[in-house]
């Protein structure tokens, strides 16, 4: 491996602009970190190029561990977006720059000199300063200049900014014929996902210094993980869909997902539809896949090679619920068509069309949607504009459906509404709130959120789970929840008795971690107590503002028994992940 | 280039007039007025004035100390500026605000109590007097006074240029393998150095034309710790005008030559760089 992160954390007035990032580089590999920006990927470059210290975790460059090692002594090669060269210099004193510091002979200088201009195509250009050359050209004799003393790798961030769209184009190629020729390892940062996808064998996705998913271009494309990724790497319709042995069930209708999976129980998912896979037709006769509904075309707009329509979607009550709202508060589906489609079928604003879906992608993330659930509809109105849950909603850009239940709680009463509890529910922390939830997740409740009425939003999430039985699911929901945090994973694990417990707990805390790395791609930390759960719970999250607890359960009468006390009347956000029977 | 460029402001004729008049009332004719007064002198009589024993030695005293002094603040002048564009410290608007005290202080002030705290048996003075070191009434003293004077032009000179280094430059020449010396030599020192040499001018002008502060400190013995614009002082007490102007056009001649000698540096530097360039 060219280059090795191994749970690389760096934080700013304590809040982690990097976290628990881990990471490996092959050899002559061209990466690219990309994120909006403020998710922390310029940072990860600079701790890379050893420009700023980490907090936490290990970097390596070819095995060669150089985590405190300073960056004149790292051997990489660093192009920054402001080009960065030295203005009282020419170029060719601008490139020689670390050869000169390596006391290398006038004529070897001048000779390696040649070589680079030759590679980034300036021969001639020696005697110049800088100002006197376009930003295209400084561009590439920082390029030069960075490659000059032979760097293992070569970082570039966003080097492309501030240069207008055909002189980025040309460097792009540049750059990467550059990068070939040589076989050199190199990272690229940058907010362009038109050029990730151009320049990349692999992409690091990054948001709130996370490092999401990474894979190749086509695979992420077309097989996000996460909303984050599905709506970033290109425009993406975000569906709420049911998991049927049918297919995906999306509104009345069922579509035959890309990725099959008999025999799971039904269940509400996030389905992606990217804009390129609707099709519409005058009927649904006319369309060649597999109908979805009707809508009306809202807005058409031509983009040059592709046309981009908003259709609202008709069906009333068995319209598909579309999971992003836009501006006006009512969704939009987004539909793009190439210049043939067009040509088969014209629209118009006002039209009503047939909509097909070509391609559905399932998203693997447990959290869906939100229900706010409360005894009236005056509490549920109130519990849905809780402002962690509406934060938490925009986030994963998905809605929150209301549910009134007037006998919440009551022993032996039933269910006032008639239909399965889908996604995450949400109930109120109050003081018999332990009660409240189990009467929930004994009628079905899968995921229940505990909202206190203040509270930030976090920046560290406490996880536990109960029973081992739990610790699957408790990671799975855990991921997700952090994906769309700023915050930091904290695994606790706590034991009854000192003696006993300690060397089964510290395997146990091994297992966690590796698991949740393996499977979600979630790192976090471990700490390891002793003594009463709700206790030392309770006290762990005393210790810290803005802490969030996601505890994972199997069993319910022990789980209302021992975290009554942190329930009832309790500060903090809880989210109980239960996958027992009902 | 046409004499007349445009400009968004309008009135050229009247400002260039403003201009060229206050010169002349306030810088070109009372030096006129000096030369004068010197070249009615006979001429042996102005050699004898100007070449006396005492007069070279507060030449050399005058220009020597405040040499030093400049030279002093544009290693020091330096670091504080540098320490305070580049450093986020508690204090550091009040420190900002202390540079400024020697400008608005009454340089009598600041000799009298440097005075206090050199004296033989001054705070600091009665410590330095075991070791043999006289710092009051010494050329030292002076030295010291004049550095007081002309530390804030040091500094302030510098502090925007500090500012305009880019951050990137060092760590552009960081990764490229180079140590904090070879960056500051040769990435930081070459793009201040325009400043640096403002900032020693204006200190070195400054510290010629120094009186109050020093007088206090200097003991202004003859031939030792006298200053030329004392001397001149002590000409005209003795109503000897012509001798003063005498004096006067001497420091004038001389403080001309050495400014004109460091803009020429300055300019010659500007045009290596433009040459390098093609």
């Amino acid at each position: 491996m060219s280059i090795t992160l191994d749970q690389v954390t760096k934080r700013y007035a304590g809040a982690p602009v990097v976290n628990d990032v881990s990471l490996d580089i092959g050899d002559g590999e061209f990466f690219v970190l990309l994120g909006p920006s403020g998710s922390g990927k310029s940072t990860l470059l600079r701790a890379i190029a050893g420009l700023s210290g980490v907090d936490h975790g290990r970097i390596a460059l070819h095995g060669r561990d150089v985590t405190h090692v300073a960056a004149r002594k790292r051997g990489v090669g660093l192009v920054f977006q402001n080009y960065a060269l030295f203005g009282h210099m020419t170029v060719a004193e601008n490139i020689e720059f670390a050869l000169r510091v390596r006391h290398m002979r006038a004529k070897a200088r001048r000779q390696r000199r040649q070589e680079l201009l030759r590679l980034v195509a300036l021969e001639g250009l020696d005697q110049r300063l800088p100002a006197q050359l376009s930003g295209g050209q400084q561009q590439r004799v920082a390029v030069a200049r960075a490659l000059a003393h032979k760097p293992e790798v070569l970082l570039l961030d966003e080097p492309f900014g501030a240069l207008d769209a055909k002189i980025r184009e040309e460097l792009r190629r540049t750059i990467r014929q550059v990068q070939r020729e040589l076989g050199i390892t190199t990272v690229l940062v940058t907010h362009d996902q038109e050029e990730a996808f151009a320049m990349a064998d692999r992409i690091g996705i990054m948001n709130l210094g996370r490092l999401l998913e990474l894979g190749a271009p086509h695979d992420l494309y077309s097989r996000p993980a996460t909303r984050f990724v599905a709506t970033f790497l290109g425009a993406a319709n975000l569906i709420l869909a049911r998991r049927t042995p049918d297919g995906i069930q999306m509104g009345a209708n069922t579509v035959a997902a890309a990725e099959s999976s008999p025999g799971v129980h039904e269940h509400e998912v996030v389905a992606v539809v990217r804009p390129e896979e609707v099709e519409v037709a005058a009927s649904r006769d006319g369309l060649s896949s597999g109908y979805f509904a009707r809508g009306v075309v809202h807005e058409v707009a031509f983009t040059g090679a592709l046309e981009s329509l908003r259709l609202r979607l008709e069906d009333g009550a068995q319209a598909p619920l579309l999971a992003q709202a836009d501006g006006e508060g009512s969704a939009s589906l987004l539909v793009t068509r190439t210049q043939h489609e067009q040509r088969g079928f014209e629209v118009h604003p006002g039209q009503s069309v047939a909509i097909g879906v070509r391609r559905v992608h399932v998203l693997p993330t447990p959290l869906s949607s939100f229900t706010a659930c409360a005894a009236s509809a005056a509490l549920t109105d109130t519990l849905s504009r809780q402002p962690l849950l509406a934060e938490l909603a925009v986030r994963m850009k998905t809605r929150i459906a209301m549910r009134t239940e007037p006998q919440l709680g009551v022993a032996d009463a039933a269910c006032a509404v008639d239909s399965p509890f889908v996604g995450t529910t949400a109930i109120a922390s109050q003081t018999d709130c332990a009660q409240r939830a189990e009467w929930l997740l004994r009628r079905g409740a899968k995921d229940l959120l505990v909202l206190p009425e203040h509270a930030p939003v976090p920046q560290r999430v406490l996880i536990h789970w109960m029973d081992e039985a739990a610790r699957s699911a408790t990671l799975a929901v855990s991921a997700s929840v952090l994906r769309h945090l700023s915050a930091e994973a904290v695994y606790v694990g706590i034991f009854p008795e000192q003696s006993a417990g300690a060397q089964h707990g510290m395997r146990e805390l091994l297992d966690a971690r590796s698991e949740a790395q393996l499977a979600h791609g979630l790192e976090m930390r471990t700490e390891l107590r002793f003594g009463d759960v709700a206790q030392q719970l309770a006290r762990r999250l005393a210790e810290a503002p803005a802490q969030m607890l996601i505890v994972g359960v199997t069993e319910l009468t022990r789980f209302a028994q021992a975290l009554r006390g942190l329930l009832d009347g309790g500060q903090w956000p809880v989210l109980i992940v239960y996958r027992g029977s009902p | 280039m046409s004499f007349r460029l445009p400009s968004v402001l309008p009135g050229f004729g009247l400002t260039f007039g403003f201009t060229t008049f206050f010169l002349s009332a306030i810088v070109l004719l009372p030096l006129a007025a000096l030369v004068l007064a010197a070249a009615s002198m006979h001429w042996s009589d102005f050699v004898h004035v100007v070449l006396s024993p005492r007069a070279l030695g507060s030449y050399r005293l005058s220009f020597g100390a405040s040499f030093l002094a400049a030279a002093i603040n544009l290693v020091f002048g330096f670091i504080i500026a540098w320490t305070l564009v580049r450093y986020e410290f508690p204090g550091r608007g009040l420190i900002d605000a202390l540079i400024d005290m020697p400008f608005a202080l009454p340089t009598a002030v600041s000799g009298i109590a440097l005075t206090t705290v050199f004296a033989h048996n001054g705070w600091i003075g009665r410590y330095l007097e075991p070791w043999g070191v006289k710092v009051a009434y010494t050329w030292l003293g002076v030295t010291l006074a004049l550095t007081l004077i002309t530390m804030p032009f040091a500094v302030r000179a510098v502090q925007p240029a500090l500012l305009e280094v880019q951050r990137d430059l060092e760590e552009a020449a960081e990764t490229l393998g180079a140590h904090r010396f070879y960056v500051f030599r040769h990435i930081i020192l070459p793009t201040v150095l325009p400043a640096l040499l403002t900032g020693f001018t204006l200190a070195f002008a400054r510290a010629l034309g120094e009186y109050g502060s020093v007088i206090f400190i200097a003991g202004n013995l003859p031939m030792k710790t006298e200053i030329t614009p004392l001397l001149i002082v002590i000409h005209l007490e003795e109503f000897d005008y012509q001798g003063a102007a005498a004096l006067g056009l001497v420091m004038l001649g001389i403080s001309f030559v050495v400014l004109l000698a460091i803009n020429l540096l300055q300019a010659w530097g500007r045009r290596r760089h433009v040459r390098a360039a093609h």
